[in-house]
C-alpha cells in the first residue's frame, strides 16, 4: 500500500460513516423514502424520454382527438393516457414534461445557491455598510409578494420558461441570503474559526474552507423546499401563459390548455395536476426526511 | 418599546425608497419604447408621440422624472390607469375591499382548521391523528393552487351545483355598496336572498386560498407546541395538576404564539400572491386580478402603482408582526432587536 492510499484511507471511511449514519436516520422516515422512489423514477423518465415515450410529445393525431385516457369508456391502449384537444399523446408530453420539472428545480436552485450563498457570506464577512446595503436590497424583494414579483419580472423579460426560471431565482435569493447570513454570523463567533484566523487563514479560506461547510444543512434542506415551490411557481405562470410556450409540453402549460374543457374533459386536467400534486409532495417529504436526518433540533415530522 | 418601534420604522426609509426606486425602474428597463409597447397595435402618430413622452415625462432626464415621481407620489398621485384613464390610487381602493375580504376569510378558514389540526397532532404525536393529519396537511402544502381552485369548481360547482363559479354576487341582485365589502352590504341592502349568495360566492375561493396557509399552520403549529410541550414548566403544571386541556391551551399553546404568528404575518404575503390566482380562476374583482390583467394589457402606471401599494401592505403587516412580538414576549423588546 502506498503512503498516500494509508493517508487517505481513515478520511474516507469517515466520509463513509458520515453519510452511512445519514442514510440511517433518513431511511427511518418512510415518506422521505417514498418521495425518493418516485423522485427516481421521474428521473429515470425524464433522462430516457426519448427511449421510453411511445409518440412525440408535439406530434398531432388528427384523428384522435380527445381521445379518453385507457382507463375510462372509450378509451384505447394506443393512447393509454388519451390525447389532448390537438391530439398529442398525453402520456408522451407527460414523460417529456418530467425533463421541465428537473430543469426548471436545478436551475433555479443553481442560481439560488451561488448567488445567496455568496451575498450571504459577504454580508457577515463585512459588517457595515456592505452588510446594510445587501440586506436592505433583499428587504425590498421580500415585500413583494413572491409570484406577483415573478410575474412582473417576466412581463418585462418577455414570456419564455428561461425567463420565468431566471424570475422566480431572484425572488427566491433572499431567502438563502438570510439563512447563509444568520449561520455564518453564529459560526463567526466560534472558537474554531478564531483559531483558524490567528493561525493566519486568508478571508476566503474562513469563507469557503471554514464558515461555509457547517452553514449546508440548514441551505440544504432550504434548496430541497425551494426545488419544490420552484416548480409550483413555474406551473402558475406557465398557467398564466407567461412561463414555458405552446407546444412545449410543460405541465403548468398543459393545465392552461386543458382549462377550457375542465366539464367536458376533466381527466385533461387531472392528469398533469396529480403529476405536479405528485413531484411537490415527494421533494416536500425528502425535504423532511433531510431535515430530521441532518439536524435532530429542527425534526419535525416524527418523533 | 418606543425607541424599539422607532428603530424599525427608521430601518423601512431606505427600504421605501428601494421599493419606489424598483417601481420606477421596472417601466424604464423594458426592452424598447415605453411609449409604443404601451400603445401595442396601434402606433401613433409623431405629435400623439411627442404627447404621451411628455405626459410620461420620459423627455426629462432620469434623476428628475424619478423626483418627480416619488413627489406625486407623496401627494397621493399614483398616475392614471392608461386603459381606463381614471386614477390608480381610485381603483386600487374600490378593488381592495374584495381582496381583503377574500384573504380575510381564507385566513379565518386557515387558522380555525390548521392551528387545532397542529395541537392536536402534537398531543397526539405518533399516533395515527398525528399521521392523517400531517399527511393531509403536506399534500395540502403541496398542492398547486390553481389545479386545487379548478377541482373545487369542478366537484362543488359541477357536479354538485352548489356554489356559483365566478364574481362576488349573483347578476340577479342590485344595491348600493358603501362599504366595499359584499358580505356586509348584501346584509344591510333589503334584497331578499342576496346575503346569501354572496356567501355562496365567497366560499369556494376562500376554501381555495386558505389551503396552502391552513397546512402550513398545522405543521408550524405542531412543530412549536412539540417544542413547548418539552419543557420543564410544563411538567410543573401537569404536577401541579391541571387539567389536560388547560395544560395545553393556556400554557404551552400561549409560549407556541412567536413561531406561530410568524408564519401567520408570512402568509399575508402568500395570501396576496395567491390572490392573483384565486381571483383570476374565480373572475373575482379584486388587487390580484387587477395587476394580471394590467400585466397583461401593458397598463403600466397600475402595475407600477400597484405593486408600490402591494409592497407597502406587507411592510405594514411585517412591522404589526414585529410589535405584536414585543406585547406577547417583552423581553424581545427589551433586549431591543
Amino acid at each position: 500500500m502506498s503512503v498516500e492510499a494509508i493517508n487517505n484511507q481513515p478520511k474516507q471511511s469517515a466520509l463513509m460513516a458520515v453519510l452511512a449514519s445519514f442514510w440511517f436516520e433518513f431511511r427511518q422516515n418512510r415518506g422521505a423514502f417514498y418521495g425518493l422512489i418516485f423522485m427516481g423514477i421521474l428521473l429515470m423518465c425524464a433522462f430516457l424520454a426519448d427511449f421510453i415515450s411511445p409518440y412525440s410529445p408535439i406530434e398531432q393525431y388528427r384523428d384522435a382527438l380527445k381521445l379518453p385516457p385507457v382507463w375510462v369508456e372509450g378509451g384505447t391502449w394506443a393512447h393509454i393516457f388519451g390525447t389532448d384537444a390537438l391530439g398529442r399523446d398525453m402520456l408522451s408530453r407527460m414523460i417529456y414534461g418530467s425533463r421541465f420539472s428537473f430543469y426548471i428545480g436545478v436551475i433555479v436552485i443553481c442560481i439560488c445557491l451561488t448567488v445567496g450563498v455568496m451575498l450571504g457570506l459577504i454580508a457577515a464577512f463585512n459588517k457595515g455598510f456592505i452588510e446594510n446595503c445587501i440586506m436592505r436590497l433583499m428587504d425590498i424583494i421580500l415585500a413583494f409578494p413572491s409570484l406577483l414579483m415573478a410575474l412582473a419580472l417576466v412581463a418585462i423579460l418577455g414570456p419564455s420558461l428561461l425567463n420565468a426560471m431566471i424570475a422566480i431565482a431572484i425572488v427566491y435569493i433572499p431567502h438563502f441570503v438570510r439563512l447563509t447570513r444568520a449561520q455564518a454570523l453564529s459560526e463567526l463567533g466560534k472558537d474554531y474559526v478564531s483559531s483558524s484566523k490567528t493561525m493566519g487563514a486568508s478571508r476566503a479560506r474562513l469563507m469557503f474552507i471554514n464558515v461555509l461547510p457547517n452553514c449546508m444543512a440548514p441551505l440544504i434542506v432550504q434548496a430541497t423546499m425551494s426545488f419544490s415551490s420552484a416548480i409550483l411557481d413555474a406551473a402558475a405562470l406557465g398557467f398564466l401563459g407567461m412561463g414555458a410556450q405552446a407546444p412545449t409540453p410543460e405541465w403548468g402549460t398543459m393545465l392552461a390548455d386543458a382549462r377550457q374543457y375542465i366539464q367536458s374533459d376533466p381527466w385533461m386536467m387531472g392528469i398533469p395536476g396529480l403529476a405536479i400534486l405528485f413531484t411537490v409532495l415527494s421533494i416536500n417529504l425528502i425535504g423532511d426526511g433531510l431535515r430530521d436526518a441532518l439536524d435532530p433540533k429542527m425534526k419535525t415530522s416524527k418523533t | 418599546m418606543f425607541s424599539f418601534l422607532f428603530r424599525r420604522l427608521l430601518v423601512l426609509i431606505p427600504t421605501y425608497i428601494g421599493i419606489t426606486l424598483t417601481a420606477f425602474v421596472f417601466i424604464r428597463v423594458i426592452p424598447g419604447d415605453p411609449i409604443l409597447v404601451m400603445s401595442g397595435e396601434r402606433s401613433p402618430s409623431p405629435e400623439k408621440y411627442a404627447e404621451l413622452m411628455h405626459a410620461f415625462g420620459f423627455d426629462q432626464p432620469l434623476w428628475k422624472q424619478y423626483f418627480d415621481y416619488v413627489g406625486n407620489l407623496l401627494q397621493g398621485n399614483f398616475g392614471d390607469s392608461i386603459v381606463t384613464g381614471r386614477p390608480v390610487l381610485e381603483e386600487f381602493f374600490e378593488l381592495f375591499p374584495a381582496t381583503v375580504e377574500l384573504a380575510a376569510f381564507a385566513l379565518f378558514f386557515a387558522l380555525i382548521i390548521g392551528i387545532p389540526a397542529g395541537i392536536i397532532a402534537a398531543v397526539k404525536r405518533g399516533t395515527f391523528y398525528d399521521h392523517t393529519l400531517m399527511t393531509i396537511s403536506l399534500t395540502g402544502f403541496s398542492m398547486p393552487l390553481f389545479w386545487w381552485a379548478l377541482l373545487l369548481i369542478v366537484f362543488f360547482s359541477g357536479y354538485l351545483g352548489w356554489t356559483p363559479v365566478s364574481g362576488r354576487i349573483s347578476a340577479l341582485y342590485f344595491f348600493d355598496t358603501p362599504t366595499g365589502f359584499m358580505l356586509i352590504d348584501s346584509w344591510l341592502s333589503d334584497e331578499e336572498g342576496a346575503f346569501k349568495s354572496a356567501v355562496m360566492h365567497l366560499i369556494l375561493p376562500a376554501v381555495a386560498l386558505g389551503t396552502i396557509p391552513m397546512a402550513t399552520f398545522a405543521r408550524q403549529s405542531r412543530s412549536a407546541m412539540l417544542e413547548t410541550l418539552g419543557e420543564d414548566f410544563i411538567k410543573t403544571a401537569r404536577a401541579k395538576g391541571l387539567s389536560p386541556f388547560k395544560v395545553t391551551v393556556v400554557h404551552a399553546f400561549r409560549n407556541a404564539l412567536i413561531p406561530i404568528i410568524t408564519v401567520i404575518g408570512l402568509s399575508v404575503g402568500v395570501l396576496l400572491g395567491g390572490a392573483i390566482l384565486t381571483e383570476t380562476i374565480f373572475s373575482w374583482p379584486g388587487i390580484g386580478k387587477w395587476m394580471v390583467d394590467s400585466i397583461f394589457r401593458r397598463d403600466y402606471p397600475v402595475v407600477q402603482g400597484g405593486l408600490i401599494l402591494i409592497a407597502t401592505i406587507v411592510i405594514m403587516v411585517n412591522l404589526t408582526v414585529d410589535i405584536l412580538y414585543g406585547v406577547i414576549d417583552p423581553r424581545i423588546s427589551k433586549k431591543g432587536h
